[in-house]
């Protein structure tokens, strides 16, 4: 009886449940539809289907693909220095217990507390007096502070289960503190900080407040030339992009799902 | 010693880069901006009703987002975090997946659903339900959906975590001793998930008060909040000064949010004990 009992939900959140998910999905399917459309605005239902937007992606001045590009670099470039910056911050603060730990703890996470348009104002005014400064190094610049919080609450998480006693171990046994460090403690928080890493990676690509502030002409990312696109053009060109980007998305998903489960987003 | 140098060498250059490219330029910029105008700029918006509305339009709408959030995120993280069946991976994936496409794309599938000839008026106008189409783009109205839309996910991954941890037993004990499912679920299950509650509501909260991409899509020039007048200033109207100080009181807005929503929900939290953890 009580078996038959557990894992059954009355019918109101179940109710609540497919209404969220059609809510949620709704815009995305949308998008991907619309990308099909012959028409430039989408008919529902579609009478054909075309491909003509997507050939439209490599060919209108919207300069997409430079814009993956940037995006791509500036996310890894970004989330490599995080992970050095991260980690050894995360490390100063997990093995021993002093007063200031908490205050630190919440240094290094601190830029999560800010709004972003507002640091990208201060960013902004801040480049605006240093002359000849390139557009990649300041949104560059820009995006090292915003994603390090995601890799250090990650690194945190995980270290915070770290069994400080095996570093003594291999200390007692004649490592050094880096040998230690690369032979034992990486490996045994490496998920943790590839989570984290993930996270910011993908918190970086999809950034668009910081970077449409420390833009120009020359250099930009790619949600800054879609947001451009769209002020003077809303044909299905972006519909095309954005249904890249959200399979895009999806794959990654499931190769999480697959590699390191979805427990990290189940985390207070 | 060897201890407190560890320590040091290992914050350093984390702490060395937040100062300088954060910190310092955070007040640096709040310090030019005072030297510069005075509180000239502070003044005009905090005496300005134009100005005053944006502000309580940005808050009424944040709080609006967080109270949707809740009454659907709850139900639907009780169903994600008690549902035995194999539909739950899925329906995790679902809620997840969305989180890594940009706001830019999502902003934009509302554009395509509530525009002037979008999904939602060539329906109701087929159905018959309406003669004009409805106006919905760049009002209050879109610019909640989106942020709902937007921040649903982190309230339903939130509190499904917590009610997770809750162990089923306790639910089954209570049943036990008479009381209905009702009377289980406002007496032992709800009290138990405030934490995810509390930091569901503090995170979406926090993060509408500070949207922008979603605001400048769907709101347009029409409606506005914050964030999207620092835009405003900074690229049509060049009043840099201004621009300045709509940023800091935004986020003075958000810190002041911050420390008072710790300082009320740290006692409740107490109270609950055993359940901090949970």
């Amino acid at each position: 009886m009580r078996k038959k009992e557990k894992g059954r939900v009355s019918p109101l959140p179940v109710v609540v449940t497919v209404l969220a998910y059609f809510f949620i999905l709704l815009p995305l399917v949308v998008v991907i539809l619309a990308s099909f459309s012959p028409t430039p605005v989408l008919k529902f239902p579609p009478e054909e289907i075309s491909f003509k937007w997507y050939a439209n992606i490599f060919s209108t001045s919207g300069k997409f693909v430079s814009g993956f590009v940037n995006s791509i670099v500036i996310a890894l470039v970004a989330t490599v220095i995080d992970i050095f910056l991260g980690v050894t911050a995360c490390l100063s603060v997990s093995k021993y217990n002093f007063k200031l730990k908490n205050v630190l703890v919440n240094f290094f996470t601190s830029p999560m507390f800010i709004p972003s348009i507002t640091f990208a104002f201060v960013l902004l005014q801040l480049f605006s007096g240093i002359k000849g400064m390139p557009a990649w190094s300041k949104i560059l610049i820009g995006h090292i502070v915003i994603i390090l919080p995601y890799i250090v609450r990650n690194t945190l998480a995980i270290l915070s289960s770290f069994d400080w006693t095996l570093e003594d171990a291999a200390a007692s046994l004649g490592a050094g503190p880096v040998t230690t460090f690369f032979k034992v403690t990486l490996p045994v928080i490496k998920p943790g900080v590839m989570a984290g890493a993930l996270l910011a990676f993908l918190y970086s690509f999809d950034e668009a407040v910081v970077s449409s502030f420390l833009t120009n002409a020359k250099f930009s990312t790619l949600p800054v030339r879609i947001l451009n696109y769209m002020e003077f053009s809303f044909d299905p060109t972006i519909a095309a992009i954005s249904t890249i980007l959200i399979l895009g998305s999806l794959a990654l998903m499931l190769i999480m799902e697959r590699v390191v489960g979805l427990d990290m987003f189940l985390k207070t | 010693m060897q201890r407190k140098k560890g320590i040091l060498l290992l914050a350093a250059p984390c702490a060395i880069v937040l100062l300088v490219l954060f910190i310092i330029p955070m007040v640096y910029v709040l310090v030019s901006t005072l030297r510069e105008d005075g509180l000239k700029y502070f003044v005009k918006f905090l005496t300005d009703t134009f100005y005053l509305k944006i502000l309580w339009d940005t808050i009424l709408i944040s709080v609006e987002a967080t109270a949707i959030c809740l009454l659907v995120g709850y139900p639907v993280a009780y169903f994600l975090a008690r549902t035995k069946s194999k539909i739950k991976n899925l329906l995790l994936i679902a809620t997840v997946f969305p989180f890594l496409v940009s706001a830019v794309v999502r902003a934009y599938g509302w554009m395509v659903v509530l525009g002037q000839n979008g999904l939602l008026n060539q329906f109701l106008q087929a159905v018959g339900l309406i003669d004009k189409p409805l106006e919905i783009m760049y009002t209050y109205k879109a610019v909640l959906i989106g942020v709902v839309h937007l921040l649903l996910p982190y309230m339903i991954l939130s509190i499904t975590s917590v009610i997770q941890s809750i162990d089923e037993n306790i639910e089954y004990a209570a049943n036990s001793l008479g009381a209905s499912p009702v009377q289980t679920f406002l007496k032992v299950t709800l009290p138990l998930s405030t934490p995810g509650i509390v930091s569901g509501c503090i995170l979406v909260f926090t993060l509408s008060m500070t949207s922008y991409v979603t605001p400048k899509l769907l709101g347009g020039v029409k409606f506005r909040m914050m964030s999207t007048m620092v835009n405003q200033e900074v690229n049509v109207n060049f009043n840099w000064g201004f621009a300045s100080a709509i940023s800091y009181i935004l986020l003075f807005c958000i810190l002041v949010f911050q420390i008072v929503a710790t300082m009320a929900t740290s006692g409740t939290l107490k109270r609950l004990g055993g359940a901090k953890n949970a």
